[in-house]
């Protein structure tokens, strides 16, 4: 069983260096909307044996969301504000990649060290989350556009999520839904703001936003 | 006397097999365009034609411009001859071949480059300025690559690093390698062996000049090259020493011919990268074989 | 002879071409080479025959007994030493003949066989004030001879550099002399592994040694120095001298307790300084200055083989340590010959056209054929191409570190990343000397003097033939040196006295001979079908262009941008560009230039920082009397404060 959720997850890994290394924004979203899915999968594969309703339910609900609608809203987005395909990078794209493999061995290493329940620490569970939430700040960081920054964000919730698998038991996934809920309204919002700063300044390019530091 | 047969027909095996790849690949890329496409002998005619024809030196080339050509031949057949092939095993194995073999390939690389430069033509600096760069990257990812299978295997010579299944990392392995093959033997994405513009060119810029029997020489040795890598990336990822003889020379030849589909597929559907998107690729493939050899770790110490 | 009486003859000799050789060039020569000779035989003695040589006087020098040693080690780099200095004297005897240089070609020749000598004396030297005494003698010689050409100001500014530099390792070490005294209660310099208490002295070894050999970042002078002295002496200094700090490390690390990071930290160094070294050699554009930085990348990678050997002693005694040690002693030997080897031809490319810029030249080959192929079999050689001698010592450092790997120890974790940088780092030597070889004797000739260069005379051309052969034989027959090597490695760590080669020397000596042989035979057998096929002469294929001119070939900065481009966080490269504009354009210029990074953006920073706070302090000087009467009122008045403060309990 672990074999295959781990499978998943290298998976999942994977997919952040192609986050990262990509040039172009399709790429981008596309990279986040399939780890969106394969994160979907994840609770239903750790919950084989005592499958619930509501289990299936939220996975069903995190495939549609994190898969189809949020990619569907950016690359609306993208299309509505003209934006243009091309990614500028504030750190390159070999460094970004090559701190975000470091940064994916650190995590595997680290989580030896942790303190887990023992039928988590033979997993990826941990690692893969950290991996994830390191994704997203580089993304955050070294990346001038909203719309990449966006996706940035919502990989860094991806390795939320993936933290919360952890507690799937203790947890009621009610709290899952509740911080889906809040990311495709953050994500709503953004498109909204996406919009404004595009007519403010013509152009999408966060740099542009430090005159309105005074 | 039975060793000396025994190297003789080997090394009939590597020349006389080697010019067949490039022949499939354009085959394969001929179907995929929905054309004949030239016959898959054609890399022998154009061998043995070039075998015959008179050489055109440029005034400024020295001796050196022929003999690297020959010097390169030479390192790259005997890079061939250290690989092990499957049941048939290998004509010298010893611990640390496999380091003979790399830096075998890279005396190949410094006499391509040494000739190219010979000319004084700002193109084939050009080229030998981007393959001896690329390299830099490639090495790394085909010394990783390495490390992955020592580590797996505990074994520091080619004949016993190769023969057992290489667990959980072979995907990441498989996919790091044939992204170092396309860069090494130059293919698509990374250079198009068909362009006619010299400025995009990598390896094709390098022997512009050359003609006659040092091409020929060149481009045997670069058909060497490419089966080389071809066998290296199917023995590392098959579990080639596990099998009856017969069935390991049959999964050999399979994987070979798979390779080299999948090369002509590639070289059909992908167009060529920009230059300054082909570190960023080779970052890709040094960071698959660098998880594959974590996994390799992570995998042998549970 | 016993090996005292070659040594007493060859030191006879040194100082008899010292006294003899200041006005007549030939006796000189002949001495020179007889002491070199000498003490070639005096550590091939040792080396082979196994006992190392003691001698203790009876009289005091400086209130201390004089001890002399030489064992395994020390003859390994005595060896060194003979064989650079030998091949050196007879270069320089035409390279900077009297003829050419009638003031500084008697004080070279002086500073030359005192440098030998000061050199023999560091590695005889077995009592630690009389080693510092000849440490410091023989670094003082070396600024002498960085400065021979002392009327130019680069040359002014090197020595400079390369002096406070010495005297900084210098200063480390005398803190580590002095405390190794303190401790063992003797000057005396012997085995000390039992003493834990020693242990942290291997650290101020490290820096002291450390800024002689100059691995990376303790390498700042030796670009300006290897660069502007003398060819023949650079070919020492690189070749030869950086090794005496090399000598310390390797001697101190086998007599010193080991702490348990020393290992990490000597392996970690050495990576970087392999990578980053050859990095910068790549950048650069003057070809003494790329040959400076490849030194920085073979001193990394010496530091590898040393750096797993310390791991190994750490782990108790792993055979893997055996592998690397003998990989780094045949390194420092492989090095000093093929670095030697590339100087002198350097040299004769300098004396024919007298630039340094690559980009200057080209088209060399057909004036200076000897040189050409003697610098190119030089470029392989250090790029670790086989059938060579750099492929085998870099062949069992890789070995070594993959012994380490397949324990999947702890050690594991510093060994992956060492052997991927080390095959990064090779990749780049090839790049480099692919640029170097072929940017100055390949292609047209790019300016005036390198049309009209000329070939070098015999006594030029004999000392590189003979170091292309040492090159060629430690290739092609690496088992003949094992047994040097064994008694070497043993006198370091007696646990790893076993006869045997640890890894198939001999097989991979005999593939390497095939190849070369086969190599030869494909070479001729294509030229001659070429030939018999007919050979035509035209125009270099420039796509057609009918009118191709010198300056349109590659450039020292073109061929190296993609790679520095990778590298431009650390190499810090300038560029000075001015495109064309417009349908007439002006003139356009694009500059690049590689400084030194630490050097430059380190420590000048850091030290024009603590000369503005001196000046400062510099207002109290203010040249009045009455002021200076008041200080030393004040100090007074301080002292005794301090004394009243002090007193109360």
């Amino acid at each position: 069983m672990s074999g295959t959720l781990n499978l998943v997850i290298g998976l999942a890994m994977g997919l952040n260096l192609i986050a990262l290394g990509s040039s172009r924004l399709p790429m981008l979203i596309r990279a986040m909307s399939v780890q969106g899915v394969l994160l979907g999968v994840m609770p239903l594969l750790m919950e084989s044996e005592r499958l619930d309703w509501r289990i299936v339910l939220v996975a069903l609900a995190t495939m549609a969301g994190k898969g189809v609608l949020i990619p569907g809203l950016l690359r609306r987005a993208m299309r509505a504000a003209n934006i243009e395909r091309e990614i500028e990078p504030f750190i390159g794209f070999v460094p970004s990649l090559l701190l975000g493999a470091l940064g994916t061995i650190t995590a595997v290493a680290l989580a030896r060290a942790l303190p887990l329940l023992p039928e988590h620490a033979g997993t990826l569970l941990v690692p893969g989350s950290l991996a994830a939430i390191l994704t997203g700040f580089i993304l955050l960081i070294g990346r001038t556009k909203a719309i990449s920054q966006v996706c940035g964000y919502l990989i860094l919730e991806n390795g939320i999520y993936l933290f919360g698998l952890v507690l799937i038991h203790s947890t009621p996934l009610l709290v899952e839904s509740g911080i889906l809920l809040d990311v495709t309204v953050g994500v709503f919002i953004i498109g909204i703001i996406v919009d404004r700063i595009q007519r403010a300044f013509d152009s999408l390019d966060t740099r542009k936003l430090t005159t309105l530091r005074e | 006397m039975t060793l000396i047969l025994h190297l003789i027909l080997r090394l009939a095996l590597w020349l006389l097999l080697a010019p067949l790849l490039p022949g499939i690949i354009n085959k394969v890329k001929a179907w995929v365009a929905g054309r004949r496409g030239p016959p898959v002998l054609q890399l022998y005619y154009d061998l043995a034609k070039l075998w015959k024809k008179s050489v055109v030196l440029s005034q400024l080339a020295s001796p050196g411009f022929v003999i690297g050509p020959a010097v390169g031949w030479v390192a790259l057949v005997g890079a061939a001859l250290l690989m092990p092939l499957g049941p048939a095993g290998s004509a010298l194995s010893f611990r640390g071949d496999v380091l003979l073999l790399i830096y075998l390939l890279a005396l190949a690389r410094f006499c391509t480059a040494w000739a190219a430069m010979e000319t004084g033509s700002a193109f084939e600096g050009m080229g030998a300025a981007r393959e001896v760069s690329y390299a830099v990257l490639a090495e790394a990812a085909i010394i990783a690559a390495v490390l992955s299978l020592i580590v797996h295997t505990g074994s520091v010579s080619l004949i016993t690093m190769l023969a057992p299944s290489p667990g959980a990392g072979a995907a990441l392995l498989a996919a790091g390698l044939f992204t170092v093959l396309l860069a090494e033997n130059c293919r698509v994405p990374f250079d198009d062996p068909n362009t006619h513009l010299e400025l995009t060119m990598i390896h094709e810029a390098m022997v512009l000049d050359h003609s006659g029997p040092p091409l020929a020489v060149i481009l045997h040795g670069a058909s060497v090259k490419l089966l080389l890598f071809a066998v290296l990336l199917v023995q590392a990822v098959l579990p080639i020493g596990e099998m009856t003889p017969p069935a390991a020379a049959g999964a050999l030849a399979a994987g070979v011919l798979l390779v080299t589909i999948s090369v002509g597929l590639v070289e059909s559907l992908l167009a060529r990268l920009a230059f300054r998107r082909v570190p960023l690729l080779l970052t890709t493939a040094f960071l698959l074989c660098v998880f594959a050899l974590l996994v390799a770790w992570k995998g042998d110490a549970t | 002879m016993t090996v005292g009486l070659l040594l007493l003859c060859a030191c006879l000799a040194l100082g008899t071409s010292l006294v003899l050789g200041y006005r007549r060039p030939r006796v000189w020569l002949t001495w020179t080479v007889a002491g070199a000779v000498l003490g070639l035989v005096a550590a091939l003695r040792v080396l082979l025959g196994g006992d190392p040589w003691e001698w203790q006087s009876g009289f005091l020098l400086g209130g201390e007994a004089v001890h002399l040693r030489l064992d395994g080690i020390s003859a390994v780099f005595l060896l060194l030493v003979a064989v650079g200095g030998g091949t050196g004297a007879v270069y320089s005897h035409e390279y900077w003949s009297d003829r050419r240089n009638p003031s500084s070609a008697p004080r070279g020749r002086a500073w030359w066989s005192a440098l030998l000598l000061c050199m023999g004396l560091v590695l005889t030297a077995s009592n630690g004030l009389h080693f510092l005494i000849a440490w410091e003698l023989f670094a003082i010689c070396g600024y002498f001879l960085i400065t021979l050409d002392r009327e130019r100001s680069g040359v002014r500014a090197a020595g400079w550099l390369y002096l406070a530099a010495s005297h900084a390792g210098t200063m480390g070490l005398f803190a580590f002399f002095t405390l190794w005294a303190s401790l063992t209660g003797s000057w005396d310099l012997c085995p000390m592994r039992t003493h834990p208490e020693l242990a942290p002295l291997f650290w101020l070894a490290l820096f002291g040694f450390g800024v002689k050999a100059g691995f990376f970042p303790l390498h700042i002078w030796l670009p300006s120095a290897h660069a502007n002295a003398p060819s023949h002496v650079s070919a020492i200094m690189s070749g030869v001298a950086i090794k005496m700090g090399l000598y310390g490390i390797v001697r101190f690390s086998g007599w010193l307790p080991i702490p348990p990071a020393a290992g990490w930290v000597v392996l970690g160094l050495g990576a970087t300084s392999a990578l980053l070294g050859i990095a910068f050699a790549f950048a650069q554009n003057d070809f003494k200055r790329l040959l400076a930085y490849c030194s920085v990348e073979n001193i990394g990678i010496i530091m590898i083989g040393v750096g797993v050997a310390l791991l190994a002693v750490t782990h108790g005694d792993a055979p893997w340590g055996r592998l690397a040690l003998a990989g780094a002693l045949l390194h420092v030997w492989n090095h000093g010959a093929f670095k030697s080897l590339l100087f002198f031809g350097a040299g004769s490319v300098l004396h024919a056209t007298g630039t340094r810029e690559m980009s200057r030249l080209g088209g060399l080959v057909r004036n200076m054929p000897w040189t050409a192929g003697l610098f190119a079999l030089g470029a392989m050689a250090v790029a670790g191409l086989p059938p060579l001698n750099g492929f085998v010592s870099e062949w069992l450092i890789y070995l070594g570190l993959f012994e380490v790997v397949t324990g999947k120890g702890t050690t594991a974790w510093i060994a992956l990343p060492a052997a991927i940088m080390l095959a990064m780092a090779g990749a780049l030597a090839l790049a480099s000397f692919a640029k170097a070889g072929a940017l100055i004797f390949l292609g047209a000739a790019r300016t005036e003097p390198a049309t009209q260069a000329h070939e070098c005379g015999y006594w030029m051309r004999g000392p590189m033939l003979a170091l292309a052969c040492v090159c060629v034989v430690m290739g092609l027959a690496p088992i003949i040196f094992w047994p040097a090597l064994a008694c070497a490695v043993s006198s370091w760590c007696p646990a790893w006295a076993a006869g045997t080669p640890p890894a198939p020397l001999a097989t991979l000596g005999s593939a390497q001979l095939t190849l070369a042989l086969v190599v030869l035979a494909a070479a001729t057998a294509l030229w001659w079908k070429s030939a018999a096929n007919g050979l035509r002469r035209g125009l270099t294929w420039d796509c057609g262009y009918a009118a191709p001119t010198a300056r349109m070939q590659y450039t020292s900065a073109s061929f190296a941008d993609i790679a520095v481009g990778w590298f431009r966080w650390a190499l810090q490269p300038e560029r000075k560009a001015h495109r064309p504009h417009g349908d007439f354009p002006a003139k356009a210029i694009r500059l690049e230039r590689t400084p030194e990074m630490v050097l430059e953006h380190i420590l000048t920073p850091v030290g024009d920082l603590i000369m503005r706070a001196s000046a400062t302090v510099r207002r109290l000087q203010q040249g009045r009397l009455q002021f200076y009467i008041l200080y030393v009122l004040a100090a007074l008045v301080g002292i005794g404060l301090l004394v009243l403060v002090g007193r109360t309990p």
